[in-house]
């Protein structure tokens, strides 16, 4: 029986440490995206310039969906010209989307024109339908979709320039990376 | 291991208590409007700290009530409106855990401590009074005894 009691100790606390570690170091929200290796939504929808643009539109070549919002400081403003320069870099095989998660198209122009716009398309999203299709918690969050159509990876957080560079790997053909 | 058993069955009639609450409070066929608020206060606020759907007053949680409304409204089962959310947002959009195995745990750590709790206070008892005993000398008990003795004098 006193055997028996001393392996009751770590046979609780080892499990339980474990438990907590795992649980502590993370962001409750950033589980695995259940969209991995599936094809992307698809959606029809306004950018902020008044076209409608469709994800057929995309069809064949690999894009990145990021959604950010006016309201998303300091994340987003870090994380614009990291998107301005893949798109500046990579805009011939790569197409980029913007889509305002919870934000007044004004105030999205206005930040665009504070932070510049690189030239990508921004989406307009008013119900958030979009966002909740992707499984979108809080920008920013970008979905890297290969030429397939397939969501590749979700980023959780800004990226940033060595980030993007290793995430791009996954959708770009070799030779345009 | 007979004076265990007290402390076992004291822990099985708490478990066993826990699962036919549970089962009771389940309640009679609900209509569309219940069902769709009973999911929505099943499914988590994807931009919130721990809210449900239905307790959070943002732009998300209000579309996807309009969701479950649409859903259900258009014959979709629980689980269908569950899995519609599941597929977007993984197994974290539920704020109950969908798996028996996860609702039996609580009952069986709490098991478990009131069984250790039990065993730990069952083996105290027999060394404390053995202690009280053997503190007792030779010596102390023949004081006890010659006083005794002087006092019938």
């Amino acid at each position: 029986m006193r055997a028996l009691r001393w392996l009751l100790v770590p046979l609780l606390v080892v499990p339980v440490t474990w438990l907590l570690f795992q649980g502590f170091g993370r962001d409750p929200r950033e589980v695995a995206s259940p969209l991995l290796d599936r094809a992307a939504p698809s959606w029809t929808l306004t950018t902020l310039d008044g076209e409608t643009l469709s994800s057929a539109d995309l069809a064949g070549r690999p894009y990145l969906v990021n959604f950010w919002a006016s309201w998303c400081i300091p994340a987003c403003v870090d994380e614009h010209p990291v998107l301005a320069a893949a798109h500046e870099r990579h805009g011939d095989e790569l197409a980029i989307v913007g889509v305002l998660y919870q934000d007044d198209p004004a105030d999205a122009e206005g930040f665009l024109a504070r932070y510049g716009d690189a030239g990508y398309p921004h989406l307009v999203d008013p119900d958030g339908r979009l966002a909740i299709d992707f499984g979108v918690t809080g920008p920013p969050e970008t979905f890297f979709v290969d030429a397939d159509g397939l969501v590749r990876y979700r980023q959780f957080g800004p990226l940033t320039d060595a980030r993007m560079a290793d995430l791009l790997g996954l959708v770009l053909p070799v030779a345009a990376r | 291991m007979r004076r265990w058993l007290p402390v076992v069955a004291l822990g099985l009639v708490i478990a066993v208590a826990g699962i036919v609450v549970t089962l009771v409070t389940a309640g009679a066929p609900p209509t569309d409007g219940e069902r769709a608020a009973t999911l929505a206060a099943e499914l988590r606020c994807p931009d919130c700290q721990g809210l449900s759907v239905a307790d959070s007053p943002t732009a998300s949680a209000r579309e996807i009530r309009r969701q479950i409304d649409e859903l259900v409204a258009g014959g979709a089962t629980d689980d269908e409106v569950r899995a519609h959310f599941v597929a977007r947002y993984g197994e974290w959009i539920r704020l109950a855990p969908s798996s028996a195995a996860l609702w039996l745990t609580p009952f069986a750590v709490v098991l478990a401590g009131v069984v250790l709790l039990g065993a730990w206070l069952v083996r105290r008892r027999p060394r404390a009074t053995a202690a009280v005993g053997a503190t007792v000398t030779e010596a102390q008990r023949r004081a006890v005894h010659e006083e005794a003795e002087a006092l019938d004098a």
